[in-house]
């Protein structure tokens, strides 16, 4: 019965309001979006029959003696005589579209508004809100918000529900501020203000120390994490750790500290390219870090790269545009004014850095390495007095070995394809570039001015701090780090092929795969065999070829193949020949050669070399295994003028359809960027005036995060195609208040929650079902399940078991080990121990490919891609979690255990009632809880059920307890934010 | 009320107060489409169980019968048939393997199929054999999440979510998408069986391979049955005195998934007990993890479920193919012609659709590599590889496509693997081309702008 006359209250509604005139944003756009745009709408490749219905100048355009749309006269308009067809050919949308057909009313609506004169409008969202045109409604209400809300209210006869009581309020103020429930001295607490007072001042005065307290950044770091599609693994097959904590760290610290939210913006995306950037500022470039990484053996990588890029540019997209601009990776935007090369400008703006990982240089940890280091030179300095010189001359002798006269050169050409290859100081060479899986670098030295005959050749593989790991070598990515394979050493001397009889080298070993370093197989024409040096990164290593002939001649090519199944390329070498009249060969001890070492240095190996000080060599490895290493996080660091990266437009967004080149900027719909149209300049842009989408994306977001659902509900996309906003004003006047608040998120969270709006009740009756079941029009206060890290915090945080500690590595709380084990390699989960175990779930190791399982069952994110608006679904594997998860377990006997202990006293039913649900449990409620422990206590009392195994105690009362705090955290109210 | 950007929960909960208490079959068995949405037509199949051979086993030695390639064998391929291609691990004028095993025609249907199968050339004549698949990625992950997802990037929905979406399960005590596992290191990991943008509950839910097969399907220690019933009349009680207060139909929702948890828990031990299967059909489906898992397959739709991803895992053959391909035919060669013969006599293979194929196929030419210690073996080929289909609608016995003379190219009738998901989608009732789902402004589907339903795999 309620339902038939919920059907008539709706369709006199929906008669009463098509009499008001046609607006072209709500009325017409919407179904031109949907059923006209693919074929007749922005992209002028998939146009057909010419005709474009997206602006007034192509649908009125002549189309030969007749119109698309003739102003002021639908009869004239061959687009309604197409709506109203029966012919299958004639009809549009046509069969084949798979679109609906338009209803009598949408076509009359279409009839109205071109009799109105066709007037098309800009798309509400692509124009700036301003000032001037966010006024609220008048009202004596105090808070603006519920101006707004309340004018949509009023008009559906509506009125706002009642204020929640205290302890509802309390409890979803702090979950929704700190994302921790309150405790019940809080409650109490927050209860006095309330009856001193009132309780819109108890909610001010309670905000305002919620705000202020650390675990605010960590409440509102997750929803950001989940755009940032932040994990703690790279991703794809292999999945491996990565460590970008530090990131995560940041990212805290930066919303505790309010930092305003368009400098937060600028420095995640461009950090690195501020004036004298801070190593913090470098830190928060991690946000488009957190792309993933291939590490498959045999893909191509620089596919992959292209695959991040597209996955940043989507990114940027949603968080500060709130546009959907992946499609126009394949093609022009259907649906919004984005071409294909507009997409590609944008992926221009982001596609010019390096991508490193850098170490922290964390003054704490700095300080306790060089300690120790103090303390090693110090003890070997000790040592070395008690050499014995007889034993000692005698060393140095045995250990002086015959050095080679070795010849640096430089080239004077040095190419490689899409590689840069320069010319450091004393000839050393450094390449960089976007690094595959071969690589052939071309050197050409003029040897004219060296007296043959030449003899020999060198090639030094050197370390340096640019490269991964500190090189030699460019491997990235399932190699070792730092890695590199020679495959084949070429050389020519005035176009005659040089041949080689022997080879050497101070070092060689291979990793990944089973073979072993050949030096002779750098010339043995097969790409599979070669020299490598895993496993020595950071380290100088040197091979030498001797020439089959010795050589003389003007000019000396060499040409050298790096292959493997992985970047393999050498980051930075030099080339060096010999006129001995045999070369010395590589020189492969790991004992310094006297001949070129002090007598300090040669005094220090030997005290750490010779056997009989075995004592000291103990103590000094022990001491170099307890210095702590430098954290590390992932970041961007833009290249440099001598080296840009060139961006192509690809043809249906496909890697290997590279078209011509394409210049960065920004969509040409918006006003262009100001300066060099760059990273940074895209940061400061996508922050300014011209971007009319950056603060309404951020305030719908944080709307959704208190409310459940967005003012625009579609919140990643505001594009063309998605539905009107249900409060426009509200949304443009959020925006402009939270850009003139200084782009404070503290402040905009504060507007919210000291509005009625946000403070009524969220109960439901027959009535609101009816008028508002989906509480669009605010009628009554959120109510929606927590996600799962909050229902994880809340239980620790109400059994006391929660740790307060902020940031640092993520931990690894108990989870059955079948979770990581089902990923690639059959991951080990190894369970944190102590505090560890108690962390909030935001520290949680979050692995892509086997994502914490609670979390996950209740809807979080995987970090694979940048996550808008998590689903809230409700399950029966949630119900398995929350019955059966040991996690939830060990919460309910903490609950029990530490209830037992402090309220003797109280009713212990009320009590943990009180502590995870932040109210007392009416009568009935108590009744049904203290009827339930009592009959588990009668069962455990005759042993039909094992109090050891329920509570870890043979206390049947703990035991009982434990089943009855189980409950209760099983309870709607314990999941639900209400 | 935008029906796509809803969830069905939200469907329900507007319609559940209205309505009193809502079926829990309709609850959980429901998709969101009614089949005369989306189909002409009246499906098949009702259920699907894809035996996915997880590292692309070599169709050179499996199905694609290539002669030539031994007049070849170490001889390089001519270049105009590899021209531009992009290979794993090796170049592409690497020298041709002559093929390993030897191959003959069965049944009445005279299938061709290698030696290295005689348990599937039993069942020749129930399957039909396409030898012209291809695909666009040429490493595992990306791969394997293509066939599963329709896009080679983490981030879809996979095929059973998609089903579970269109269509629904047919039971309530059991997941409708079930994802089970043998052999080595799966690439394309949880990435296939995500949901993706569409609701959680369209999840595969892996079974594990130790402990409890769902995640906490069983008590925790000490809670027996009756205190785990006792818990969850006490919870349904007070939720249903706080739902008359507060009147949010949500909590009509978490009502009855705690009784559908309830009956998962004794649903689960009963599915996974396999001790009460008659001896005969153990034996006809053989030792070993995959056997398992194909008779948890045949029971899992028995008792409705609607979609069952078997992986097995270990068919990456870069080195030694003969021995890789005989060790792996070995591990699932009998089981899965015993599924083809336990579900026929069974009466299910009519309406449920067996599937068996990898992510991409093998190259003609050998890969060798000093490095690595690799040799004999085959890089990965996405140009041309074989798979099987059986029973649900398809036609049995026939073999469609050809490659050419080095099984390098498809050169008749090619079926891409999105060809291959319209085709499993149109045997279940589904259109591909309208099970659709907005997500962020677009409309997204299971094959992407692509995929043609393959009339001649069709009864």
């Amino acid at each position: 019965m309620v339902r038939v006359i919920a059907a008539f209250i709706l369709s006199t509604t929906a008669f009463l309001t098509a009499a008001e005139p046609i607006d072209f944003a709500r009325d017409i756009r919407p179904i031109l979006a949907d059923r006209c745009y693919k074929c007749h709408g922005f992209d002028d490749n998939a146009r057909e029959a010419d005709l474009g219905l997206h602006n007034f100048s192509s649908a009125t355009q002549d189309l030969g003696g007749y119109q698309a749309i003739t102003p002021g006269d639908p009869e004239k308009s061959e687009i309604i005589t197409r709506m109203l067809s029966d012919d299958e050919d004639e009809v549009m949308p046509p069969p084949n579209a798979n679109k609906p057909k338009l209803t009598p009313a949408e076509i009359s609506t279409f009839k109205q508004w071109i009799k109105e004169g066709a007037k098309y409008e800009a798309h509400w969202s692509f124009v700036h809100p301003r000032k001037s045109n966010v006024i609220p409604p008048r009202s004596k209400l105090e808070n603006p918000i519920d101006a707004f809300v309340e004018k949509r209210l009023k008009a559906k006869k509506l009125s706002f529900s009642p204020a929640a009581n205290s302890n509802t309020m309390v409890r979803r103020l702090y979950l929704d501020l700190i994302g921790l429930p309150p405790t019940p001295e809080q409650v109490e607490t927050f209860a006095q203000l309330a009856t001193e007072k009132n309780l819109p001042s108890a909610v001010s005065q309670t905000a305002d120390e919620l705000l202020a307290s650390p675990q605010y950044g960590e409440k509102w770091s997750r929803d950001w994490l989940d755009l940032a599609r932040y994990a703690d693994t790279n991703g794809y097959e292999k999945d491996r750790p990565r460590s970008i904590w530090p990131y995560r760290d940041w990212v805290i610290n930066a919303l505790n500290a309010d930092m305003p939210y368009d400098q937060f913006t600028i420095e995640q995306l461009a950090g690195d390219m501020l004036p004298n950037a801070t190593i913090d500022q470098k830190i928060a470039t991690g946000f488009h870090r957190n792309t993933m990484l291939n590490e498959e053996g045999g893909i191509d990588p620089l596919e992959f790269r292209f695959n991040a890029m597209a996955d940043r540019v989507a990114t940027t997209g949603t968080v500060w545009m709130g546009l959907t601009t992946g499609c126009a990776q394949c093609h022009t935007h259907k649906f919004d004014p984005i071409t294909h090369t507009d997409y590609y400008a944008l992926f221009a703006l982001l596609n010019n850095a390096e991508e490193p990982e850098i170490e922290i240089p964390d003054p704490e940890i700095i300080a306790q390495r060089e300690k120790i280091q103090e303390q090693i030179r110090s003890l070997e300095i000790a040592e070395t007095q008690k050499i014995d010189k007889a034993k000692f001359t005698k060393w140095i002798a045995q250990n002086t070995r015959p050095l080679g006269n070795w010849t640096d050169i430089k080239p004077r050409k040095s190419t490689a394809e899409g590689i840069l290859l320069e010319v450091e100081n004393e000839n050393v060479i450094y390449a960089s570039g976007d690094f595959t899986k071969r690589h052939v670098y071309d050197l050409e030295f003029d040897i004219s001015g060296i007296k043959p005959p030449i003899t020999g050749i060198r090639l030094e593989a050197l370390p340096d701090e640019r490269l991964p790991a500190n090189g030699p070598g460019t491997a990235y990515y399932e190699g070792r780090k730092g890695d590199f394979f020679l495959s084949e050493f070429t050389a020519t001397v005035d176009d005659q092929k040089i041949g080689f009889k022997n080879a050497s080298i101070s070092f060689g070993k291979i990793a990944i795969g089973s073979g072993k370093v050949t030096p002779e197989g750098v010339f043995d024409g097969n790409g599979s065999s070669g020299w490598s040096t895993a496993t020595g990164e950071g380290k100088r290593h040197e091979l030498i070829l001797e020439f089959e002939q010795p050589i003389q001649g003007k000019s000396l090519d060499v040409s050298m193949l790096f292959e493997r199944h992985f970047v393999a390329a050498l980051g930075k070498f030099r080339i060096a020949v010999t006129t001995d009249a045999k070369p010395v060969p590589a020189d492969a001890s790991t004992t310094p050669n006297p001949a070129v070492s002090s007598d300090i240095d040669m005094e220090t190996a030997y005290v750490n070399i010779a056997k009989e000080f075995a004592a000291f060599q103990k103590k000094v490895t022990s001491l170099e295994k307890s210095i702590p290493a430098l954290p590390t996080t992932l970041v961007m660091r833009e290249r440099t003028s001598k080296n840009p990266r060139e961006t192509t437009r690809h043809h249906r967004g496909e890697y290997l359809s590279a078209k011509e080149s394409v210049g960065p900027a920004v969509p040409a719909i918006f006003e262009s960027i100001d300066g060099d149209p760059n990273r940074l300049n895209l940061a400061k842009w996508l922050v300014s005036e011209k971007n009319p989408l950056a603060a309404r994306v951020a305030v719908n977001r944080a709307w959704r995060a208190f409310f459940g659902r967005g003012i625009l509900y579609t919140a990643g996309d505001f594009g063309l195609q998605s539905e009107t906003p249900s409060h426009p004003e509200l949304l443009n006047w959020l925006a402009v208040k939270f850009i003139d608040d200084g782009w404070s998120l503290k402040k905009l969270h504060r507007q919210i929650v000291t509005s009625q709006t946000y403070q009524q009740q969220s109960e439901l009756n027959s009535e609101l079902m009816v008028a508002d079941p989906q509480n669009v029009l605010l009628s009554r206060g959120p109510r929606f399940r927590m996600s799962g890290e909050v229902l994880r915090d809340a239980a620790l945080a109400s059994s006391g078991l929660l740790s307060k500690k902020i940031g640092g590595k993520s931990v690894f709380p108990p989870q059955p080990s079948t979770v990581a084990a089902a990923a690639y390699g059959g991951t080990k989960w190894n369970v944190s121990k102590g505090e560890d175990r108690y962390r909030r779930s935001l520290y949680t190791f979050s692995k892509r490919t086997a994502p914490f399982a609670a979390y996950l069952t209740f809807d979080g994110p995987t970090g694979e891609s940048c996550l808008a608006r998590r689903e809230i679904s409700n399950t029966p594997l949630q119900s398995l979690t929350l019955l059966n998860d040991t996690m939830f377990l060990e919460a309910a006997r903490a609950l029990a255990e530490s209830t037992l202990l402090n309220h003797q006293s109280n009713p212990v039913a009320s009590k943990i009632f009180q502590r995870v649900l932040s109210r007392e449990p009416t009568e009935s409620e108590l009744i049904d809880l203290t009827n339930f422990y009592e009959a588990q206590l009668a069962r455990l009392k005759k042993n039909e059920l094992d109090a050891q195994k329920i509570s870890g105690k043979p206390d049947p009362e703990l035991a009982a307890w434990t089943l009855t705090a189980r409950v209760i955290l099983n309870l709607d109210e314990a999941v639900t934010k209400q | 009320m935008n029906l796509q950007n809803s969830t069905r929960r939200q469907f329900f909960g507007t319609c559940g107060i209205g309505l009193g208490k809502i079926g829990l079959g309709s609850m959980m068995a429901g998709g969101f489409a009614n089949a005369g949405d989306l189909s002409d037509f009246a499906p098949k199949a009702k259920r699907v169980i894809y035996l996915f051979m997880a590292g692309a086993p070599s169709q050179l030695e499996l199905f694609d019968n290539k002669p030539r390639l031994r007049e070849f064998d170490g001889k390089p391929i001519p270049p105009s048939v590899i021209a531009g291609q992009r290979y794993a691990f090796i170049q592409p004028d690497a020298a041709v393997l002559a093929p390993r095993f030897s191959f003959s025609k069965h049944g009445q249907s005279g299938q061709e199929i290698s030696d290295c199968l005689p348990h599937l050339a039993k069942v020749a004549d129930d399957i039909a054999i396409v030898k012209s698949v291809h695909t666009n990625q040429f490493n595992h992950s990306p791969a394997q999440i293509l066939v599963n997802t329709g896009g080679p990037i983490p981030g879809r929905p996979a095929m059973g979510s998609w089903v579970s979406y269109g269509i629904g399960n047919e039971t309530e005590n059991l997941p409708g998408f079930v994802v089970l596992k043998s052999g080595g290191n799966l690439s394309g990991g949880a990435a296939m069986w995500s949901p993706g943008f569409l609701p959680g509950k369209h999840a595969g839910v892996p079974f594990r391979q130790s402990g409890d097969p769902i995640l906490h399907v069983s008590n925790p220690a000490g809670v027996d049955n009756q205190a785990q019933r006792d818990s969850l009349d006490l919870i349904r009680k007070m939720n249903e005195r706080r739902f008359d207060v507060v009147g949010d139909p949500e909590i009509e929702t978490r009502i009855n998934s705690y009784e559908m948890a309830w009956r998962m828990q004794s649903a689960a031990p009963e599915l996974i007990d396999l001790s009460k299967e008659p001896e005969a059909i153990t034996e006809m489906y053989g030792p070993g993890d995959f056997a398992k898992n194909c008779l948890l397959a045949r029971r899992l739709v028995e008792r409705g479920t609607r979609f069952v991803q078997v992986y097995h895992s270990g068919w990456d053959h870069h080195s030694q193919v003969e021995k890789g391909v005989t060790a792996q035919a070995k591990n699932v060669d009998q089981a899965s012609a015993a599924l083809i013969q336990d579900l026929k006599m069974r009466g299910l293979l009519e309406d449920t659709l067996v599937v068996w194929g990898g992510e991409f196929g093998r190259t003609p030419m050998v890969e060798a590599s000093a490095a690595l210690g690799r040799s004999q073996g085959r890089d990965h080929h996405p140009q041309a590889f074989s798979m099987w289909f059986a029973g649900g609608g398809i036609k049995p016995g026939v073999t469609i496509g050809k490659t050419d003379e080095f099984g390098f190219n498809v050169i008749e009738d090619g079926v891409h693997v999105h060809d291959v998901q319209a085709t499993i989608l149109h045997l279940l009732g589904l259109q591909h081309e309208k099970l659709t789902y907005r997500y962020q402004g677009r409309d997204f589907r299971l094959t992407d702008v692509h995929g043609h339903v393959v009339e001649k795999l069709l009864a």
